[in-house]
């Protein structure tokens, strides 16, 4: 296994609808994470802006008004250069069907809503690990 | 990996804390109004998505702003809804559907004001944000803290000033300020224990009680100092619920130890590992998210054909059955786990709502340990598997360590070292494992004995635990070889910590009858970091050891590749 650092991307799209998740998870991705981000309320506004901003990983909530966390992720994956970047999801129902359909529709993981402002970066650095462990194996 | 002081990420999530608040007072208020409708009669469909909605999303970010409780209880209720919500969503219109609301839902709605209420002014008094997982800190190289709660008792000053050298932290609050009681709590999370005079225990108790009644956190344990060393007295002092009296005068140095074991214990990040057979996915879902929220770790099986491979993957501390699985028996299946040596000494409990004490006493003699009634309430379930956790805990600890020296066996340092180089990976840190072996060791034993031999070994023992960190893990490997592993420790100071405890040991003098003997040691030290598997650092390390005994012995050799 190589330095964890490498593995870690630089910058994430983040898609989330409520303003107070969206405003607490920019402080744990962008301050205490050290990421660079795009945060948008939709789905649509991702599509939207992803091409521009080419992130190296996506984090959707599922749940949401309009486009959900799963039919965002697949008109993302439709963008020149986002077929392979990888996805987490982000659910308060985490039932393990569930996390074994989004790992089907193509996610890397999935992050437990509430989650930890302090530890998301980690969360999501740990999910990375173990999705580049198990394609190594 | 933080860009910003941890001081001013905290301030600024206290504001978007506040914001939130605010907002879930807003919501939660709306949901009144509607649960009051469902009082009357009065409750549509469309009601019934706008609370299942917001509820939904409550659930998801109350945690995140610190007021998990909240969030729970939200959950719990948005369940209630699930179904219906989702039936609707799929119709068209949606008017006229007629809906069925479960009773007590109103109830629950008022319950979610209280706690919001409640959580608003706690923050108030608190004024801080951690409503991070308590992390208990543990022995040594870190800081035990302790609460006394002082009543106009000089006593507990003069013990404050000749505990001092123990390096504890102390906090003291008086006993008749109980809102500075209250915040003391809430902000000495990892504190190990409550340190009070006799005159003060009955109302520290209540206060403990009511601090910690909401949430599904231990309580901390009280000790109690007092005068009347009397049974009637000590037997007043437990039955008030106290974990400890200590009579005047206090022995110190016991005081010191029987925090510092608290804080050990404390300590321990993961509380326990269960899992839990039961086909009622819900169910089985909301067990494993109530002891996972509470630190413990936790698996649900509704299968029961993969039930041994899940045993043996999840190696579990306790296993809670349901009496009934589909069309298994959960008494069979307990007998049938106990086939496997391993799992004879597993602690079986059975959740069940079988209140016949007969069929109760013929699932015990079948192989079950002990019963948790249907319907369990979260609170109790946390409580009740953390304790059966933490004695099936020390059980294996018995069953784990080497009765001579009490340090872990064979098999379990040997796991240790693969644990380590896992955990190295993950963390980067570079991580040292070292092999030890007393030099001439037969030679001890043909000469004075093994009696003698034996009191060699645990001096060493002894020496090694007195010496290493407490996250430092140690093993009588063989007969005289022993093994340590030292986390984020590099090859330096490895070497330099070992030929210390090196040289002290063989300063040491042995006394047998009228003569005296020294006995020196050996080591071989290999960087975990530099092997793709446990097995090849320690093959480096125990080479290492070789090449040390064929130079001459006593001292310490790295292993290097060439």
């Amino acid at each position: 296994m190589e330095n964890e650092q490498q593995v870690l991307p630089r910058t994430i799209l983040y898609v989330e609808d409520d303003p107070d998740i969206r405003a607490v998870a920019e402080i744990a991705l962008v301050d205490v994470g050290g990421f660079t981000t795009a945060i948008c309320e939709s789905g649509a506004e991702a599509v939207e802006r992803a091409p521009g901003f080419e992130p190296e990983l996506i984090l959707l909530d599922v749940m949401m008004p309009g486009m959900d966390g799963p039919t965002t992720m697949q008109a993302l994956r439709k963008i020149d250069g986002l077929e392979a970047v990888p996805v987490i999801f982000m659910t308060a129902r985490l039932q393990r069907s569930e996390i074994e359909e989004y790992r089907d529709l193509g996610a890397i993981g999935v992050i437990p809503k509430p989650f930890d402002p302090m530890t998301l970066s980690e969360q999501i650095a740990q999910i990375l690990t173990d999705a580049a462990e198990s394609n190594f194996r | 990996m933080a860009l910003e002081s941890t001081g001013k990420i905290s301030s600024r999530l206290e504001v978007l804390r506040q914001r939130f608040l605010e907002r879930a007072k807003e919501d939660i208020q709306q949901l009144r109004t509607l649960a009051e409708k469902t009082r009357r009669g009065e409750f549509s469909a469309d009601g019934l998505l706008f609370c299942y909605q917001s509820l939904h999303r409550l659930s998801g970010s109350a945690g995140t702003f610190g007021l998990p409780e909240l969030g729970e209880a939200a959950k719990a209720l948005e369940k209630q809804l699930k179904v219906q919500a989702e039936e609707l969503g799929a119709l068209d219109d949606t008017v006229a559907h007629p809906v069925d609301i479960p009773a007590g839902f109103a109830d629950g709605i008022d319950a979610l004001a209280e706690l919001v209420e409640v959580k608003s002014q706690a923050v108030e008094q608190a004024g801080s944000y951690t409503e991070e997982p308590a992390t208990y800190k543990g022995s040594q190289g870190m800081q035990v803290s302790v609460l006394l709660v002082e009543k106009g008792d000089e006593r507990l000053a003069m013990l404050e000033k000749e505990m001092a050298p123990y390096g504890f932290s102390f906090t003291s609050v008086n006993c008749d300020d109980a809102g500075a009681l209250g915040n003391a709590l809430a902000e000495v999370r990892g504190a190990a224990a409550i340190l009070c005079r006799e005159s003060a225990l009955s109302d520290v108790m209540s206060l403990r009680n009511t601090s910690f009644e909401q949430s599904s956190r231990r309580r901390l344990p009280v000790i109690c100092l007092g005068s009347d060393n009397s049974f009637h007295n000590r037997y007043r002092v437990a039955e008030a619920g106290a974990f400890a009296f200590f009579p005047d005068p206090v022995d110190i140095p016991e005081l010191a130890e029987r925090i510092e074991s608290l804080a050990i214990e404390r300590s321990a990040n993961v509380q326990g590992r269960v899992l839990i057979v039961e086909d009622d996915a819900e169910l089985a879902e909301h067990y494993c998210l109530v002891l996972q929220a509470a630190g413990i770790e936790a698996q649900a099986v509704s299968e029961p054909l993969h039930l041994m491979s899940n045993l043996a993957d999840f190696e579990p501390d306790i296993v809670l059955m349901d009496v009934q699985i589909g069309e298994y028996s959960g008494v069979t299946l307990a007998r049938l786990i106990r086939f496997e040596p391993r799992w004879l000494s597993l602690p079986i409990i059975y959740l069940s709502s079988e209140d016949d004490p007969e069929n109760q006493l013929e699932a015990l003699s079948k192989g079950a340990d002990e019963f948790l009634m249907k319907p369990v309430s979260d609170s109790y379930l946390v409580r009740s598997v953390r304790i059966r956790c933490y004695r099936a805990r020390q059980l294996s600890e018995l069953m784990n360590r080497d009765s001579l020296t009490g340090l872990l066996k064979h098999s379990l340092i040997k796991e240790e070292v693969e644990k380590e180089l896992a955990r190295c990976r993950r963390s980067g840190e570079r991580s040292c494992v070292v092999m030890l072996d007393l030099d001439h060791f037969k030679t001890v034993n043909d000469t004075w004995g093994h009696s003698q031999g034996d009191i060699v070994i645990r001096t060493l023992a002894n020496l090694l635990r007195n010496r290493l960190r407490e996250t430092d893990m140690i093993g009588r490997y063989g007969g005289e070889e022993f093994l340590v592993v030292l986390p984020e420790c590099d090859v330096s100071s490895a070497t330099e910590l070992i030929r210390g405890i090196g040289e002290s040991f063989s300063a040491l003098f042995f006394v047998a009858g009228e003569s005296s003997y020294q006995v020196t040691l050996s080591a071989g030290i290999a960087a975990i970091n530099d092997f793709t598997n446990g097995e090849d650092a320690l093959n480096a390390a125990d080479q290492a050891l070789y090449e040390r005994k064929r130079g001459g012995r006593k001292g310490v050799t790295v292993y290097s590749s060439k």
